[in-house]
């Protein structure tokens, strides 16, 4: 009896998925026998998908055949008619979402959640959108702001549908951004448990529903935030590697530079000062100095530091002179603060102690006019850095009491205090060495994000 | 400036489309994706470019990135279905009481000459779930494995029978598509 296959049409479709469970029963049921006339027709079928998932050479001019192509023709007519038709649309949704999102900042604090809990005006995307920028912004500038601003685009994005936002992947996506920015404000604000929670939620995101890779990638990129300042040096590098895999796949090199510059930082977290400078310099080659100014700013920022701190002042000294005109040309007060703050601890290194004391004495007066105690008594720890040098024990001791006064005042960590107590102690029996300041100057910068830090004195300043 | 004002910046929309409309075919025609299903990658995928908030410094390479890993995933999806499929085709057919007996027989011999030419944990694990009728966590426990991964260890056996039936290796040296 001649053997009846079934027709290439119809393995096509069992490729798909497009058959009825009685055909497809009976298609699998021929092909377990081993067909090969069979096998040959699916051969030409069977996808790619599996092939080594590295950058192919797409050939524009590779053969389709003509049917193929013409019908590929026709979808893309229609789909970059539907997309042009749409552009002037989502032009107007973002300006709208942009006035929603100054009504809303006028509001007092309590007011914005009501309305955007009862309000279908402010279920908008763009607005959500703006208010996940907003926040990111506010940790730069005004970090106690950056909390309430991602909290209200999480309420946003929790109301949208799918049909707010043109698919169940945009939402998804908004959301776990959303929700990852929410948890970076906590982050930048030092209240690392709701961090945790925030995270935990677009975490969950991503794994419970598709995510576009760009909003998959921000993610990563701001869970690894937080797992540095847990000290879990090796997740944060493993997402960081997830993120940048995907930015070479989209070939976005800037954010490549981006998340390379992050990478650096865990690396300069742990000690390992080389690979920091390594890939600081990766950086620095994709991150474009016109489109990202500020991005790499800090990208040499760091760079300079490293050099610095590793030995290599003299080289730092040369990068900074090439550098200034961009904090000069960023010109805000934190970058200049910065700058300044930079030459001291060059200066320092190239053993030029009292141009570094004339710069630590400015930045921590600047921070103080700021209102960043904080930033203002790392400096006082590295204006000590120049009494113990100089062998200034009064200047020392006066120092030790004021930055501890500072901090008891403002009800700090426990550890903090305990570490600034043991500088002071050291400093009133005339003790403070170097290596004990920068212990302590480290274990303050450390403990600022990590209250479970424990101080525990260089034995030879006990 | 939203990836929508650099579109404007650089070129119109229009001019864009224009641009890459050539590679778009390619990568749909590398991908075999029927022309049919790829409106809605499409469209998605564009669309999500216009809403992206921040700049997108080169969309055409952020349009074929994305649309390559959305090809990827319609053949996962694809696989995954294909699978469940066959699973359920094999699985029917062992528990059908009234097959005739000569047809019964030459089925169990076309899926032991089958599972034969699989690696040994899957022969192992298809031979316990299709001849002995195994449920997943019976098998899990059988061979070792813990409960949580049974099944995309399952589905990875799936994956080399299915394969070994539309594109057995001896035959295959593995054409550019597959």
């Amino acid at each position: 009896m001649a053997e009846i296959h079934p027709t290439p049409e119809a393995l096509e479709q069992f490729v798909l998925g497009r058959l009825s469970s009685p055909e497809m029963r009976e298609i699998s049921r021929h092909l377990l026998t081993g067909c090969p006339q069979c096998q040959d027709v699916m051969a030409c079928l069977w996808d790619p998908a599996d092939e080594a998932e590295e950058a192919f050479a797409l050939e524009e001019n590779e053969t389709l055949d003509e049917g193929v192509g013409e019908a590929y023709d026709e979808v893309l007519d229609r789909v970059f008619a539907r997309v042009v038709a749409a552009e002037a649309a989502i032009g107007v949704q973002r300006s709208v979402g942009h006035k929603l999102f100054e009504e809303l900042m006028q509001l007092p604090a309590a007011r914005r959640h009501l309305l955007l809990s009862n309000s279908q005006r402010f279920r908008n995307r763009m607005l959500c959108e703006r208010l996940i920028e907003a926040g990111h912004e506010a940790g730069l500038s005004e970090p106690a702001q950056a909390i309430e601003i991602s909290n209200l685009a999480t309420v946003v994005a929790d109301r949208l549908t799918p049909e707010d936002c043109g698919g169940g992947e945009a939402l998804n996506g908004l959301r776990a951004r959303a929700w990852a920015q929410l948890g970076n404000s906590y982050r930048v604000n030092a209240q690392l448990a709701g961090a945790e929670r925030a995270l935990c939620v677009a975490q969950s995101l991503l794994e419970e529903a598709p995510v576009a890779l760009p909003d998959r990638a921000r993610v990563y990129s701001l869970l690894a935030s937080f797992r540095v300042d847990q000290r879990k040096f090796a997740e944060a590098l493993q997402l960081l590697d997830r993120a940048a895999v995907i930015y070479k796949k989209l070939g976005q090199w800037s954010l490549l530079g981006r998340t390379l510059l992050q990478k650096a930082v865990v690396c300069a977290e742990a000690n390992d000062v080389e690979s920091q400078m390594r890939l600081l310099r990766q950086a620095l080659d994709l991150i474009d100095p016109q489109a990202d100014p500020r991005v790499f700013l800090i990208a040499r920022h760091n760079l300079i530091d490293a050099l610095n701190m590793s030995g290599r002042s003299r080289e730092a000294f040369a990068l900074l002179f090439h550098t200034r005109p961009l904090y000069l040309k960023a010109g805000d007060r934190m970058s200049l603060l910065r700058l300044r703050w930079l030459e001291g601890q060059v200066a320092l290194g190239l053993q030029r102690i009292e141009q570094a004391e004339v710069a630590f004495r400015e930045v921590r007066e600047g921070f103080r006019e700021l209102g960043q105690g904080f930033d203002a008594a790392l400096a006082s720890l590295d204006l000590a850095s120049v009494y113990v040098q100089q062998g200034r024990t009064a200047d020392l001791r006066l120092l030790a009491e004021e930055t501890l006064a500072v901090f008891q005042a403002h009800d700090s960590e426990q550890e903090m205090l305990a570490a600034l107590l043991v500088l002071r102690d050291a400093a009133c029996m005339d003790r403070a060495e170097l290596q004990l300041v920068q212990e302590v100057s480290g274990f303050l910068k450390r403990a600022r994000t990590n209250p479970e830090l424990r101080f525990s004195p260089p034995t030879t300043a006990s | 400036m939203s990836a929508l004002d650099q579109l404007q910046v650089e070129a119109s929309l229009e001019g864009f489309l224009r641009q890459v409309r050539p590679r778009l075919k390619a990568l749909f025609g590398h991908f075999k994706i029927p022309p049919q299903d790829t409106e809605d990658i499409l469209q998605q995928a564009l669309l999500a470019l216009l809403y992206r908030p921040e700049r997108v410094r080169d969309p055409e390479a952020w349009l074929l990135g994305t649309l390559r890993n959305k090809c990827l995933l319609y053949w996962r999806e694809k696989k995954r279905k294909l699978y469940e499929s066959v699973d359920t085709s094999i699985l029917e057919r062992m528990a059908e009481p009234l097959a005739p007996a000569q047809e019964g027989a030459d089925f169990r011999k076309d899926l032991e000459s089958a599972l034969e030419c699989l690696p040994e944990r899957c022969r192992s694990l298809l031979s316990l779930r299709f001849e002995l009728g195994y449920e997943p966590p019976e098998v899990a426990e059988r061979m070792g494995y813990s409960p949580a991964s049974i099944s995309k260890v399952t589905t990875r056996c799936l994956d080399a029978l299915t394969r070994h039936m539309v594109y057995p290796t001896p035959r295959g040296k593995k054409a550019r598509h597959g």
